[in-house]
């Protein structure tokens, strides 16, 4: 469904703000003496300095779960792994660290960072990533492209159904978690987008240099 | 277009999906020149649905001998809500995808159907939930034509079971043009196991269950399915689009952006890939070819492989950003799973090259499209957000498809060429929507299962959405 978005006026955005900061006041109460001091501290900041200014890009979903800013998504996925995943799953990352992995996501073209982490004596996987719009339209892409890949990733995860599995998009998001906060310098450039502003910044230096 | 002489021992030998299931119009191409009426449907009860139903399933063409040209047929498909008042379970309801329940107007967001292609400036009954029933049909002779059209109403007519909402005409249009002067409907894809060669240029035939429910897809496995299996074998769904054509708006761009006649038709085939005849640029660099653009065997027998650039064939031009073949792309993606059967109905005034206005633009002449696929939602929801109103795939920033996107202000269209690019400013929209619905195309045999729903099925509740 579309999500309806509101524009709130100047007094509507203060009167919020002051809410907020009651209820921070009321959380802070029992809060060791240093953080409270901070809150006040930060409180007074904010109140004096000039007011915020609107997102350079909207906040908004990434699809199903998970938060957006402008072209930019985010995706935290906390999942038990099978016994002796973890063994397997490191010796596997261990060969795509570096440039041979590098290349492989870069092909992709739409991940600005990931990474793998095992939580919990070996128990659980950690996967964040940083990616370009929606991923549940590129699973399709990455099934028929790169599935043997995408399988020895996630087949250590208890129940990965398979990238190729009509079931593998629920499967993930069911274990999608939204981050609290999360912040993108750049959250209008994609990766390709980077990269070509990249190749036009070095051509025009090139330019520059041959007129000059 | 006659198939019938791509039809080898070979091909002959590999049908491997149920053509007297399927229904003709996911197989049959549109014929040239072509006749037809789509008329949509409310069904006023469940049993007056499925009576309907019963009644217009006989007449329903099937895919058998579908590269026969010659004859004319009917097709139906049924909206989410048309489910609902045919009484389908509760259970089976909820095995259709989220997209299809929602349906078009409520996905805009996804299909990126802001501003003036806004749900909420829609042509009634778009939209609204009132459509159950589309019935189609499709004749490549006036006679023909009027003597189907017969056929369908009489299972509709003076019947209190539904009600007639819309019916439009479309076809006869002067050399099947479109309504913005082009040849089009070329370059289909090649469905693996239907029983023809593909033709040159076609690509390899792409797996099936791509396009109809129940057979292994790109990945290998069949997509997920409506139950209970009759409902869903041999079935698909329609994305459906009236787009109206501002041809006042297209010509002017044409004449402020070229001198003389050549310049603007130069210009009008860079914005599609091909020439108004369907000569494509790979193959007629400088100048239309009509024998060319009229030859199924040539007209589409090409590849990108000696214009990375887009020299010849722009990277943004309509026809290479919905088929990029070997284009080498800056993300990860299969070209072979984002293709859509297209069925294109052309109504209205011709297109008219001397048409300027902007009291044109407003005519009632567009295109109703139909795009055929087993993930039609999905498709068209990312075709929609990636290839047609934006560029990244392309290394284009956020250029739009100039004939189908929805240009915003100051957008652009770049055309590659030495020394450097040419980029044409404020390209405005040429195709406004009007209307859309996501509709299933059930198999035959699921027809005769939806009507034949017996009461006490009806009787159970089924909640909508």
């Amino acid at each position: 469904m579309a999500t309806q978005k509101q524009v709130k006026t100047k007094s509507e955005q203060s009167t919020d703000l002051e809410e907020k900061v009651q209820k921070l006041r009321e959380l802070y109460a029992d809060a060791p003496e240093i953080g409270k001091t901070a809150l006040e501290n930060v409180i007074r900041a904010l109140k004096s300095g000039t007011p915020a200014k609107e997102p350079a890009a909207p906040v908004g979903t990434a699809g199903r779960i998970g938060r957006r800013q402008g072209k930019v998504s985010e995706l935290t996925v906390i999942a038990p792994l099978a016994p002796g995943g973890a063994k397997r799953m490191r010796a596997f990352l261990e060969i795509l660290h570096g440039s041979i992995g590098n290349e492989m996501v870069d092909m992709v073209g739409t991940v600005h960072d990931m990474r793998f982490v095992i939580l919990d004596n070996d128990t659980k996987l950690l996967f964040c990533t940083a990616y370009d719009l929606d991923w549940d339209p590129y699973i399709e892409d990455f099934a028929t492209k790169i599935p043997d890949i995408l399988d020895l990733q996630f087949g250590d995860v208890e129940g990965w159904p398979g990238v190729r599995s009509p079931k593998v998009k629920d499967f993930i998001a069911s274990h999608q978690i939204t981050a609290d906060f999360w912040y993108v310098a750049n959250p209008n450039l994609t990766v390709v987008e980077t990269r070509r502003l990249e190749r036009i910044g070095k051509a025009t230096e090139e330019f520059l240099d041959k007129i000059s | 277009m006659s198939s019938e002489d791509r039809v080898g021992e070979d091909s002959r030998n590999c049908i491997a999906v149920d053509l007297h299931d399927i229904q003709a119009t996911i197989l049959r191409h549109r014929p040239e020149p072509y006749f037809g009426t789509h008329v949509f449907l409310h069904i006023n009860d469940a049993h007056g649905g499925r009576e309907f139903l019963r009644r217009l399933a006989p007449h329903i063409g099937s895919a058998a001998d579908w590269w026969k040209a010659g004859d004319a047929w009917i097709a139906v498909a049924i909206s989410y809500p048309g489910l609902v008042a045919l009484g389908v379970p509760g259970d089976s309801l909820r095995s259709f995808p989220e997209a299809f329940r929602a349906g078009m107007a409520a996905r805009a967001e996804e299909l990126h159907d802001y501003g003036a292609n806004d749900p909420k400036n829609w042509e009634r009954p778009f939209g609204s939930g009132q459509i159950h029933v589309q019935v189609s049909i499709v004749s490549p002779t006036e006679d023909k034509w009027h003597r189907t059209m017969e056929t369908a109403r009489q299972q509709y007519e003076g019947f209190s079971g539904v009600t007639v909402l819309l019916i439009q005409d479309f076809g006869a249009q002067p050399g099947s043009l479109n309504s913005l002067g082009y040849k089009d409907s070329i370059g289909q894809p090649a469905i693996e196991g239907s029983g023809v060669e593909p033709l040159p240029g076609q690509g390899r035939p792409i797996k099936a269950g791509e396009f109809i429910l129940s057979y292994p897809g790109e990945a290998g496995v069949p997509l997920a399915m409506p139950q209970p299996d009759t409902l869903g074998r041999n079935g698909t769904y329609v994305g459906l689009r009236k787009y109206q054509s501002r041809v006042g708006a297209f010509n002017r761009f044409l004449r402020e952006n070229g001198q003389n006649d050549e310049e603007r038709e130069l210009l009008a085939a860079k914005l599609v890939g091909r020439w108004r005849s369907g000569a494509p640029l790979t193959l007629a660099p400088a100048k239309d070819d009509a024998a060319l653009g009229e030859d199924p065997h040539r007209n589409n027998d090409f590849t990108y492989a000696n214009d990375p650039q887009g020299k010849q064939v722009p990277l943004g031009c309509h026809m290479r950003r919905m088929n990029p073949r070997d284009t080498k792309m800056p993300v990860l993606t299969d070209v072979n799973i984002h293709r859509l059967i297209r069925r294109s109905t052309t109504y209205g005034a011709p297109y008219d090259a001397n048409t300027i206005s902007e009291l044109d633009d407003e005519g009632a002449r567009g295109i109703y499209f139909l795009f055929i696929s087993a993930k039609a939602m999905s498709t068209l929801e990312f075709l929609q957000q990636d290839w047609i109103n934006d560029g990244t795939f392309m290394n284009l920033g956020s250029e739009r498809d100039p004939l189908v996107g929805l240009q915003e202000e100051r957008n652009t269209f770049t055309i590659p060429k030495e020394p450097v690019r040419r980029r044409i400013h404020d390209i405005e929209t040429f195709n406004v929507l009007r209307g859309g619905e996501y509709l299933f195309m059930p198999s035959l045999s699921a027809l005769k299962w939806l009507a034949g729903l017996n009461a006490e099925a009806a009787e159970r509740p089924a909640r909508h959405g």
